[in-house]
């Protein structure tokens, strides 16, 4: 490295709880930040998590501490709809190219919500996973952070568009907006771009897109969130009925050579809460968890210790080979219960694919990472959060105390 | 600078259609005969000039802002001097009531009354910044987690001070052959960074190490420690890392796996040492051609250690792999219930599987001890019991205990019992009956804290944060605890959680010295003050502070750390007397609030109802259920605070005297799994409350008039339902007879 | 042909270890997590005494008997499912199948008796024979294995299929078929075995 940074400023890749978390200790520690988010709304994958595990506590409430750091903290700047699409330089000294795509409402926004009344068109809700529709002009969600809607694209053009712009009093509606890009002069990067799910479709045995009762623990997520499409009801997609039987599946991907061959680490106990999920909202129902190991390591023993007490949870050791299709359309999970030597075919109303997580986006050229995309990076590019591997919420913000740590040496001058 | 106080109405985003505006600037105008303007758009560019234009002329230097909730646009309102005072009229008002209501219009003109009073009783806050502030970093902890934690404070430009225990450096890890791989490709151990650590430290010239010694007496607060050493030298530092790491299960409570039946049955330790010297030979001096590690060995146990070590399993891949690759023809074996190893630490399980370690999915129900040792496995694959054996040796992979405290000191009666939070999360099962487990010995930094010596740990005796967001929440201000004292974790984590413990106190250190509170309420520059002359030396100040930040000196009297407080008011809220307060918060002012509000006639029908608010929590969620346009009872007024646990009893008495129907108080659920911010607030709020039957019977009133609901920041849809439900009760008791006096 | 050892007591290590390097994909039976993917995917899973999983567990534990006399390497019908969603990657069919030659090899009881062995060395003997598989002499070898009355009532239970066949000329009356150079095929047989013998079984 340089003897001296020419710049001092952090560029912080990534809104998430791991982005989020490095921007602020950073920035309390006196670094000027960019933190540059591609989504419309910083917040990530844990603003869409109903509840942590184990204390059952909402995400959006340490987010909602985080939102507030950041508002009062002038040493950091947000960029929402914005992603890197070059960095050249070297540590100490880059030059980050980023590019931004419309989102047709200016920061004039007032978030009153006039667009969204004129709208009349839906979309698919990325935030519910596309498991329901919202308007053409619409708030992220109610802990959006910046609070600022957005107007979707396919509108632009129409005369939609129009009666949307002309509903907002304050002007705010851009549909001229372009994709934009501008430069940026940063001492270092923090990468904490996260995670995404792993693909079900690709478990062609698990015939995800051919069973409607075949879900995946994101939008289990979704469905137990009071501003989720449910209203916070675990329904059955087929039919919108409470399920009776339920499966978790655990390695959905994760352990897998054919498909991700590392552990995601919070499959098991995100499983153990979906259970707590269905077992508070439907007393009676029974939750079967199939797995090949449970990990819960350290004090989550504890959460493991508790589920194991209730007496409606069933734990089968096994990975479920496939499913069927039953008379009724509804999921047959197959396999052998390893313990017991049985062959099974049990039937259930609603079966719950734990996908494992897998990296979000590759780290620019030239900053380590090993052969599954994580980040593993120890100068000027620094990983923080999932980006590093797969972690719970907890570990992602350890980890981006240490990236912010790195962060502040790399641009002390 | 004289306060001069001028209050802006925003009418738009729906406020001019639903309430009247004019209306409202006559309360401000009238009532508190203060200027008044109105913008169709505040927070727009021409709204904005419109304040700016006064506070540049100098008529305005506070603001009182009567628009959307004080959770958005806060930058935009961020104007030079003081931080504008904000009354809730969309969120809480027009969006969860019907326009042109008269009883929405009542709420508004409420909210205004409320703001301005806030306003009138405001004083911008004085920070403490008094005498030196130290910058140095204490590191307790001379293992890994401390070396890599002095290393990275003095490479971000710290001075440090690192005391070891033991004459050498190094801790546990310099026992260790090789380490669990935690870079790419996972696949074999990784040799031992350790060696070139403790050269690294030991050529830094920042960094003072100081060998052979412990912390006799630690005192102060961040920035201005002062920390006496057991070799009598005594130091100030502006942060402490508590790095003391841990100590492996005591093996000999293990004998039900046979340890010490056989100088062949081994901890991990042990055959970590053995490793490391390079030949591993049984008792007889042979090698070992079949060895059996047992998972485990006291972990996951509830007459051991309830939790789960973490990196036992890993740890023994790592004995094994090296085991067969000294000799491939050692049979060696794996008797673990759950195979652990998480991440990228799968790879180094299909490593070991490689080298063709055997592993055996059971419990090890019995180790006897004969022409060599047999271990009987209920092998749960095989579904019978498995005579494994005759084996060479037997490895127990015993847990870690944390170092939170030092075994080698006396323990201490005094602050026991605050030593572990008010929680425990391993239930009962059957006759196991779990009480907290403090690791047997004295303390650590021998803290001279009215609360005691202890850094507080959780029920399983880590020095660990209760928080899933915030890792690095710590109930003593500048002292972070990083390693395995803070949770199980390996070399690779250890790294890691150093790092961010250093931040942490590089942060505090930043913080302290400008006056600045740190995380939850950054930047916060007030800090309790307290006037002895009207103090009754009760000490629930001292007793109730989270943060153990409130002292008694010789006298008993109350004597506040500033920079050890986090702001909270839980100290303001404890006192009986009103005599804690901060420059911008004070019970006064809150009081002041609540009496600010029009009560309407017993004959009106319009029953008023306090609901004092969690800022963090129930304040945005009543924000959210506005934002989804949820409707609620409009005889409610909102009075966000700080922390629930800043809300006095005397607040509830004032607001009944004044003639409120009764009183709500929205906080975070207390408890096991406790949500409250500042650890305790929440259910100091729910103690105290306890006591207001007694309060309500002296006023001869009924006890359905106060309720405490437990409120989280998703309740956005259930607490107008809650409310609703509440309003209701209380309207069915009656009004209170104390209207109108 | 060597001989596989026999351990002496449970976890024995040296049948598992010639498994690993005499069977056809034995070195990567040591991945196995014993998660059950294989035995749930097969179709005819439950007619198996142990499934795959379970058995490879008894490898480890040397339970070579029991191994080597399971019907689970004779039902196994190649279809590859538990192959394909091994997580561990280990080819399963190959080693079911190789574990059936290794007990045909040691002269395991039900080796000798299962009908797929039988229907084997029927198999084999026409191949190398004729160069060719003829279907009429194959399955008559198969049925008369099992003795001449159980041969003439499994012959006679089959008549209508025979009788489709030849309407349908996938079977027919004359001479066997054969291939051109019959004697080149023997050369060939005979190299392969002796490559077989001189490196051991599965080279």
């Amino acid at each position: 490295m340089s003897d001296k940074p020419k710049s001092q400023t952090v560029l912080v890749v990534g809104g998430g709880i791991g982005g989020i978390s490095a921007a602020l200790e950073a920035a309390e520690c006196g670094s000027e930040v960019v933190l540059i988010e591609k989504a419309p709304t910083l917040g990530g994958r844990v603003a869409a998590l109903n509840r942590y595990f184990p204390k059952m506590c909402h995400p959006t409430c340490g987010l909602e501490i985080n939102y507030q750091r950041i508002k009062k903290n002038p040493r950091i700047k947000v960029f929402t709809m914005a992603e890197v699409s070059g960095i050249s330089g070297a540590a100490g000294d880059y030059t980050v190219t980023v590019t931004t795509t419309p989102r047709f409402v200016t920061p004039a926004c007032t978030a009153c919500g006039d667009c969204a009344t004129a709208a009349t068109s839906e979309v698919a809700d990325p935030f519910n996973y596309n498991l329901s529709k919202v308007k053409a002009a619409y708030l992220p969600h109610s802990m959006a952070f910046p609070m600022r809607y957005i107007v979707d694209a396919s509108v632009v053009g129409t005369p939609e568009g129009q009666a949307i712009k002309a509903a907002c009093k304050v002007g705010a509606v851009d549909l001229d907006e372009k994709s934009d890009s501008f430069t940026l002069s940063v001492g270092a990067v923090v990468w904490a771009t996260g995670w995404r799910p792993y693909d079900p479709n690709k478990l062609t045995m698990y015939r995800y897109d051919e069973i409607a009762d075949v879900i995946t623990n994101v939008e289990m997520e979704r469905l137990a969130s009071h501003d989720g499409p449910t209203h916070g009801k675990v329904l059955r997609p087929s039919n919108g009925e409470a399920p009776k039987k339920v499966a978790l599946i655990q390695c959905a991907g994760s352990r897998d050579l054919n498909h991700l061959a590392y552990c995601s680490r919070i499959c098991c106990l995100a499983s153990m809460k979906h259970a707590a999920y269905v077992r508070e909202q439907y007393p009676e129902a029974e939750v079967d968890i199939y797995y090949i190991d449970i990990r819960a390591h350290d004090k989550l023993e504890a959460f493991y210790r508790k589920a194991k007490a209730d007496q409606g949870i069933r734990w089968i050791k096994s990975k479920p080979s496939r499913i069927e299709k039953g008379p009724n359309g509804e999921p047959v999970v197959c396999g052998e219960n390893t313990l017991s030597r049985d062959v099974y075919a049990n039937a259930y109303d609603l079966v719950v694919l734990a996908t494992g997580m897998q990296a979000s986006a590759q780290p620019p050229a030239g900053a380590e990472m090993d052969e599954y995309g994580f980040v593993v990076s120890e100068e000027g590019v620094f990983g923080a959060g999932v980006a590093t591997g797969p972690l719970d919420v907890s570990m992602s913000v350890q980890s981006a105390t240490a990236a912010a740590l790195r962060a502040v040496q790399a641009v002390r001058s | 600078m004289e306060k001069k106080i001028g209050a802006y109405l925003c009418s738009g985003c729906g406020i001019g259609e639903a309430l009247d505006v004019k209306a409202l600037e006559g309360v401000v105008s009238k009532e508190f005969k203060k200027p008044v303007k109105s913008h169709e758009c505040l927070c727009g560019e021409a709204g904005l000039a419109v304040i700016k234009a006064d506070m540049e002329a100098g008529d305005v230097t506070l603001p009182v802002i009567g628009a959307c909730s004080p959770r958005v646009m806060t930058d935009r309102f961020m104007l030079p001097g003081m931080t504008p005072i904000r009354a809730n009229l969309r969120e809480q008002v027009i969006w969860s009531h019907p326009a042109g209501d008269e009883d929405t219009q009542m709420m508004a003109e409420d909210n205004m009354r409320m703001m301005m009073t806030m306003a009138t009783k405001v004083n911008q806050p004085v920070p403490f910044t008094e005498g030196e502030f130290s910058t140095t970093i204490l590191v307790v902890g001379g293992g890994y987690a401390g070396l890599t934690a002095a290393s990275e404070a003095s490479k971000a430009g710290h001075d440090v001070l690192l005391v070891e225990k033991k004459a050498a450096l190094g801790g546990n890890a310099a026992g260790y052959a090789s380490i669990v791989p935690s870079k790419p490709p996972y696949h074999d151990p990784q040799p031992n960074p350790l060696p070139k650590l403790i050269e690294g430290v030991n050529a830094t010239k920042s960094i003072r190490v100081i060998t052979g010694a412990t912390v006799a007496k630690t005192s102060g607060m961040p920035g201005k420690f002062e920390v006496e050493l057991s070799d009598g030298s005594t130091h100030t530092v502006g942060a402490i890392i508590l790095a003391t790491g841990f100590r492996p299960y005591d093996a000999t409570k293990l004998s039900h796996l046979g340890y010490g039946a056989s100088p062949d049955i081994v901890t991990n330790v042990e055959m970590e040492a053995k490793l490391k010297a390079g030949k591993v030979t049984t008792k007889a001096g042979s090698s070992p051609k079949a060895v059996a590690f047992i998972q485990c060995a006291g972990s996951r146990d509830p007459n051991h250690l309830p939790y789960c070590s973490s990196v036992c399993c890993s740890v023994s891949l790592k004995q094994a792999i090296e085991l067969t690759k000294a000799d491939p023809e050692t049979m060696v074996y794996v008797i673990y219930e759950e195979m652990r190893t998480p991440g990228t630490t799968e790879e180094f399980y299909r490593s070991a599987q490689e080298a063709g370690v055997i592993f055996m999915k059971g419990k090890a129900t019995k180790v006897e001890n004969g022409s060599g040792i047999t271990v009987t496995v209920a092998d749960e694959l095989l579904q019978q019991d498995v005579p494994l054996g005759p084996l060479d040796m037997v490895v127990l992979a015993t847990g870690m205990v944390p170092n939170s405290t030092d075994p080698d000191a006396p323990a201490q009666e005094y602050g026991a019992e605050l030593l572990t939070a008010d929680i425990n999360p391993y239930p009962a099962e059957g006759d196991y009956k779990p009480e907290p487990s403090v690791p047997p010995g004295g303390p650590l930094l021998n803290l001279q804290y009215r609360q005691g010596p202890h850094l507080p740990m959780l029920a399983d005796g880590f020095s660990d944060s209760h928080y899933i967001c915030f890792p690095y929440e710590t109930r003593r201000t500048g002292i972070y605890a990083c390693g395995p004292v803070r949770r199980p974790m390996d070399m690779g984590e250890v790294h890691e959680d150093a790092m961010g413990a250093v931040l942490k106190s590089i942060q505090v250190i930043r913080n302290a010295a400008q006056g600045h509170a740190v995380h939850p309420r950054v930047g916060d520059l007030s800090y309790p003050k307290i006037n002895l002359n009207a103090c009754t030396k009760c000490r629930r100040c001292t007793v109730e502070c989270p943060f153990g930040a409130i002292d008694e000196n010789e006298k008993d009297y109350p004597v506040v750390n500033p920079t050890r407080c986090r702001r909270c008011g839980t100290c303001m809220g404890a006192c009986p007397v009103r005599t804690i307060s901060f420059d911008n918060y004070t019970v006064e002012m809150l009081s002041s609030m609540v009496k600010a509000v029009n009560i309407p006639d017993e004959d009106e029908e319009k029953p008023r109802i306090l609901v004092i608010a969690c800022e963090n929590d129930a304040y945005p969620a009543l924000d959210m259920a506005g934002i989804a346009k949820h409707q609620y009872s409009p005889f409610i007024r909102i009075l966000p605070v700080r922390c629930l646990g800043s809300m006095s009893l005397l607040l509830i008495s004032d607001a009944l005297s004044s003639g409120y129907d009764g009183v709500i108080l929205m906080g975070c659920k207390p408890g096991d799994d406790y949500q409250c911010h500042f650890v305790k607030g929440s259910a100091m709020a729910k103690e105290r409350l306890s006591k207001i039957s007694e309060t309500l019977k002296s006023m001869q009133l009924e006890v359905e008039r106060v309720t405490m609901v437990d409120a989280s920041i998703a309740d956005g849809a259930r607490l107008p339902k809650v409310i609703d439900e509440l309003v209701a009760k209380i309207d069915a008791v009656g009004p209170n007879p104390f209207k109108g006096f | 042909m060597t001989i596989s050892p026999t351990p002496k007591r449970a976890y024995d290590l040296n049948f598992a270890r010639y498994v690993y390097e005499n069977i056809d994909g034995g070195e990567r039976l040591r991945m196995c997590m014993q998660c059950g993917a294989c035995s749930g995917s097969c179709p005819i899973g439950k007619q198996m005494d142990h499934g795959p999983r379970k058995l490879f567990m008894m490898i480890r534990a040397g339970m070579k008997e029991a191994v080597l006399t399971s019907n689970t390497i004779w039902n196994c019908v190649s279809c590859y499912n538990c192959v394909v969603r091994c997580p561990r990657k280990v080819p399963i069919t190959y080693i079911l199948h190789d574990l059936a030659y290794l007990a045909v090899q040691e002269g395991y009881e039900p080796a000798k008796k299962a009908d797929n062995a039988r229907f084997a060395k029927a198999f084999w003997w026409s191949a190398a024979k004729y160069g060719r598989t003829d279907e009429r002499l194959v399955t008559g070898k198969y049925y008369f294995s099992f003795g001449i009355g159980e041969g003439i009532k499994r012959g006679l239970g089959n008549q209508a299929i025979a009788l489709n066949m030849i309407k349908t000329k996938r079977m027919h009356l004359g001479m066997p078929h054969a291939i051109k150079a019959k004697d080149e095929l023997q050369k060939i047989l005979a190299k392969a075995a002796e490559i077989q013998e001189r490196h051991g079984k599965g080279a």
